[in-house]
């Protein structure tokens, strides 16, 4: 237990430290939210905003698990960190758990802030009933990004080709997902492909807890689709994974 | 004589597959004794660092045996202290917060005072506190070493040990790695420098093209090969005539100096000073060198162990 508490905290202070992963994930999510209530915003701040921080934080899930920890994988396979754990006698499964549980807890704490920032400076207003119901939305999300960005980092060949593919994979979503443009103003062919992206999933879990209040008939579906593409990603990034840069 | 504390038992292992695949180790057999300090001595792609991969459970060989006090590489991990020619730190880390990371993975947890005896023993005690990115190169090698002994491992494994140093940090290093030898720690270190092998391990293997060609003491290794003494000298003469001296087996240049190999030192010597007064030239330093592994290795391979 020691040596997980030990192996989480070196992780997390790494990734707290590191510059650009603290611009994405807090200074980023919460300036994507001012723009767009400066632009958009209209006189219903409070029920803007009620559609929009959900899209916020399905847009800063998919960055987190597409960008951030893919990146972080791929370096610490790069600079050869992987090794060196390897040839400790670790066992994997701390490792895994250990990266998770980092993972979502930043993910979760960037998803806090964005909400935070909403309901203070923005009037969204959310009984407390509403933000537990949308902690297990956020954490099945995240465990599915991280997924896919396990998937990213698998494939790409480099901490820079990691970031290529996870940048390309979210921004695609952020306009075609019903994100932060709404879907219906979109051609048709994207009202058809949409709904079945990640992102579009990631949206409606947490718009229920988050707008709505009422669970669509959608939910079931959205909720299964998260589970199939998370469990999907975990697989292959597990078949993907590799210790070793290739040289 | 007691068991071994590793064996290697006809090791081949290999990288990639079909065309690019690579032997980078052919039937590698070789045994270290508890609180040895053995050498792996080779060039540049001999496969040091396979070797040790192969030990350490990173490469998994394609047939063979090895053996870590007994066990299993894999089941072994935990007897062993590693520092991988690739010095894998994280630079956002602090010095401290890194050993404490690196011993929690072997479930040791020593205590402040312990961490700071280890890097004062390792000249980072005024570093504890700053973040590994702020590092010279030679100082982060030295935290690499620090982490390969943090764990308090009976078996140290250290790859290229000195490459990134100067020479007086390389020479700290060598009294840290006797020191280890007299707590009783067997360490097994790769080096591709002669003067480093000879210097600080009882025994070497020579590697070379994925295959130790000799094992021993350093002295045993020279002497079996029945290599002439070198007659050393600042000098540039034809190497031409200096082979045609009475003696003479063999000239070369190494750096600026010219070598030669000869069976008679005592008539060589002489024949060499005529040699450059009648050809005009200076000839100064000369000194008689024994012959060591450097010569060992260009005459087992024919090749010079430092490009
Ligand atoms: N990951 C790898 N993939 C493919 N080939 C490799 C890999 N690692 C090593 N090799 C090849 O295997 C051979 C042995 O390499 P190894 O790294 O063991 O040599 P070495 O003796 O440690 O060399 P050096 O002194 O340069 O560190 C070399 O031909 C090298 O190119
Ligand atoms: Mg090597």
């Amino acid at each position: 237990m020691q040596r997980f508490l030990t192996l989480t905290k070196a992780m997390f202070l790494v990734y707290l430290r590191e510059r650009s992963t603290l611009f994405w994930n807090f200074a980023f999510p919460v300036f994507l939210l001012v723009i767009y209530a400066a632009v958009f915003g209209g006189d219903d701040l409070p029920g803007f905003m009620g559609w929009m921080v959900p899209g916020v934080l399905a847009v800063n899930i998919l960055a987190f698990g597409l960008i951030s920890s893919a990146t972080m994988m791929t370096e610490f396979r790069q600079k050869g960190v992987l090794r060196r754990l390897q040839a400790s006698p670790v066992p994997t499964l701390t490792l895994v758990g250990a990266y998770i549980v980092v993972n979502v807890a930043v993910a979760v704490l960037q998803a806090a802030l964005v909400v935070a920032v909403a309901m203070t400076f923005y009037g969204l207003q959310l009984p407390a009933v509403n933000l537990l119901l949308a902690l297990p939305m956020v954490l099945l999300s995240v465990l599915m990004s991280v997924a896919l960005g396990q998937v990213v980092s698998g494939v790409a060949p480099g901490s820079g080709g990691a970031v290529a593919i996870g940048q390309i994979l979210y921004f695609g979503q952020m306009f075609i997902a019903d994100l932060i443009m709404p879907i219906e103003q979109m051609p048709g062919w994207i009202q058809s492909v949409g709904p079945w992206l990640p992102g579009y999933a990631i949206a409606q879990l947490v718009r229920p807890p988050l707008q709505t209040g009422a669970l669509s008939p959608e939910f079931g579906a959205n909720l299964l689709l998260t589970l199939v593409y998370g469990a999907a990603a975990a697989l292959l990034a597990a078949w993907l994974f590799k210790w070793e840069a290739r040289s | 004589m007691t068991t071994p504390i590793l064996e290697v038992d006809h090791v081949f292992a290999a990288y990639g597959r079909g065309a690019a695949r690579i032997e980078a180790l052919k039937d590698v057999s070789l045994s270290v004794e508890r609180g040895e300090i053995f050498g792996l001595l080779g060039p540049n792609g001999a496969g040091k660092t396979t070797l040790l991969s192969c030990l350490e459970g990173l490469h998994q060989p394609e047939s063979g045996s090895l053996r870590i006090a007994g066990l299993a590489p894999r089941q072994g991990k935990a007897k062993l202290g590693v520092q991988l020619q690739k010095t894998a730190l994280l630079d956002d880390l602090t010095v401290v917060e890194l050993i404490e990371l690196y011993t929690a993975l072997y479930a040791v947890f020593p205590t402040r005072a312990q961490i700071d005896a280890l890097l004062t023993r390792f000249d980072l005690a005024e570093k504890r506190t700053k973040f590994i990115r702020h590092l010279s190169g030679g100082q982060q090698q030295r935290v690499a070493l620090a982490i390969a002994i943090a764990n308090n491992p009976e078996i140290v494994v250290l790859d290229e040990p000195t490459s990134a140093l100067d020479p007086h940090a390389r020479r700290a290093v060598w009294d840290l790695i006797r020191s280890l030898h007299d707590e009783g720690r067997t360490v097994i270190l790769t080096t591709h420098a002669m003067e480093e092998a000879e210097a600080l391990c009882g025994r070497v293997a020579i590697i070379d093209r994925g295959q130790i060609i000799a094992t021993g003491t350093p002295a045993s290794i020279v002497a079996g090969l029945n290599i002439n003494p070198v007659l050393k000298a600042a000098a540039e003469l034809p190497l031409e005539q200096v082979r045609a001296l009475p003696g003479a087996q063999a000239a070369r240049y190494s750096g600026q100096y010219l070598e030669v190999e000869t069976t008679h030192p005592q008539t060589t010597m002489p024949a060499l000073h005529a040699l450059a007064a009648q050809l005009g030239r200076n000839l100064s330093e000369v000194a008689l060198r024994q012959p060591n592994l450097e010569d060992a290795f260009l005459k087992l391979t024919g090749r010079a162990l430092s490009a």
